[in-house]
């Protein structure tokens, strides 16, 4: 048994990186700025929470460095994209301050935390290409977990809805019944839109109708185009990430806005901001 | 060999943890589950490379497309996406293969650079855990005459599959965990 063992540890030992050495000095240079990118949401998630070294090396919750105030500050004001100027300055050192705060830190949660990926993406709508996005949230299901689509916004559906809410409306009169509604044939009359006929709380419910579309064999998946992800995680502040695909130090998965939020109203207003519905 | 060395490692993984099923990885088993799936991994750039010599023989290109197929689970498709295009292409991986075998070039040179991130393992409803690496790799590609040279660096963002198994050994039931290649998705950089 112990000869086994050796013998298996031993291939493990001879196991090492994916790469196979001899690096040409610009792939040394390359090399050190992809060490650098954030490389996946896992390794923001890891960094913006203390949880590896410099050299990516994972830390766990045994480890001394383990969510270290310390790695942490050394690590925020990189995860920020800091080329193309769309972050406060001052408002950034606020939120690591205050997300670094030793009585009470906030760290992000994969699982628990309030937050979702936005996925732009084309699809063919009755055999033409138009643009859509997904909104994902994560759901706890069955033994683990699934991203779900939260939400839809295609500007192909939603030009189709503009009701309208004056006076001079369209509209079935209030004796209409007494005719057992037969005002509903000249209503419905080429009438390109007859939400006019819904009450004040009517609210159009894309994703059925994205879900409709898509089992009628109306619609069609054809790529993602990009996505981006919106935190609400860290109270009083709204952050997004995207990809950064470029050269130098500062790539990879960045916070590329940050906003204060003063109340819940706030917050309310950004994510009806971020699902379309302003 | 591989099948040995895939068995020994996957056998350390059944050795180096309890015998009674377990539903989480604890670090010490994910550690060693992150060396199965890197060695897997560091296997598959090995194959892109030798599918991609031009060197290699036509038999000899179909026997490592063979086996690098062996390393992915049923399905598993490359995502490509380019600098040029807002678009993916998607492609089953044994179609990928061939279209890098066929590439027009006299000369191809692809190299890994010595960077590989993994995350972490999260269990998906069937309970099986899903888990992705990213790995880089430098391409060259130059005609004899000098009229086609090409060179990129590709971001290769690789998932894997961990799913416990058991196998019988001198009639001991052993759990060991098992890992699969997944969708890849290939992103160009500006690297």
């Amino acid at each position: 048994m112990r000869i086994l063992l050796a013998f298996i540890l031993g291939i493990c030992t001879m196991q090492s990186s994916v790469g196979q050495g001899r690096l040409t000095d610009d792939m040394r240079e390359t090399q050190e700025q992809l060490n650098a990118s954030t490389k996946q949401i896992n390794q923001f998630f890891r960094r913006f929470n203390g949880e590896e070294d410099k050299n990516g090396k994972r830390y766990y919750e045994t480890d001394k460095q383990y969510h270290s105030t310390n790695l942490r500050n050394q690590y925020m004001p990189v995860l920020f994209d800091t080329q193309t100027g769309q972050i406060d300055r001052k408002l950034a050192e606020k939120f690591i301050s205050t997300i670094t705060d030793k009585k009470s830190p906030v760290f992000l949660d994969f699982h628990q935390d309030d937050w979702l990926a936005e996925v732009n993406t084309t699809f063919t709508y009755k055999g033409k290409k138009v643009p859509g996005t997904l909104y994902m949230r994560l759901q706890q299901q069955g033994q683990g977990y699934e991203w779900i689509i939260d939400n839809v916004s295609f500007d192909v559906f939603s030009s189709k809805f503009d009701k309208d809410t004056t006076e001079s409306k369209k509209f079935l009169h209030p004796m209409s019944h007494e005719l057992e509604f037969m005002t509903l044939r000249k209503a419905f009359a080429d009438n390109q839109h007859n939400e006019q006929f819904t009450g004040k709380d009517f609210e159009t419910d894309y994703l059925s109708i994205f879900l409709y579309e898509m089992n009628m064999g109306n619609l069609k998946f054809v790529t993602v185009k990009n996505v981006s992800f919106h935190f609400f995680s860290v109270e009083g502040y709204y952050f997004s990430l995207a990809n950064f695909n470029r050269s130098g130090y500062n790539s990879g998965w960045l916070i590329s806005s940050l906003v204060a939020l003063a109340n819940e109203d706030e917050k309310q207003q950004m994510k009806n901001y971020l699902y379309g519905k302003n | 060999m591989q099948i040995i060395k895939y068995t020994a490692l996957s056998l350390l993984l059944a050795l180096t943890t309890s015998a009674f099923a377990q539903t989480n990885i604890n670090p010490s088993r994910k550690q060693a589950i992150d060396s199965l799936a890197l060695e897997k991994v560091k296997d598959l750039s090995k194959y892109i490379s030798i599918i991609g010599s031009k060197d290699t023989q036509f038999s000899e290109a179909k026997r490592v497309m063979d086996r690098a197929e062996e390393l992915f689970a049923e399905d598993s498709e490359m995502g490509v996406s380019s600098l040029e295009s807002e678009e993916i292409s998607y492609f089953k991986v044994r179609d990928y293969f061939e279209r890098l075998m066929a590439l027009n070039y006299d000369k191809v040179k692809i190299q890994w650079y010595d960077i590989h991130y993994v995350s972490d393992l999260e269990q998906q409803p069937d309970g099986t855990y899903v888990g992705v690496i990213t790995i880089y790799q430098r391409f060259e590609g130059t005609s004899k005459d000098g009229s086609l040279s090409y060179k990129d660096t590709t971001k290769k963002d690789i998932t894997i599959y961990v799913k416990k198994k058991e196998t019988q050994i001198a009639g001991r039931i052993i759990e060991f965990w098992d890992v699969l290649l997944g969708d890849i998705k290939v992103t160009e950089t500006t690297a």
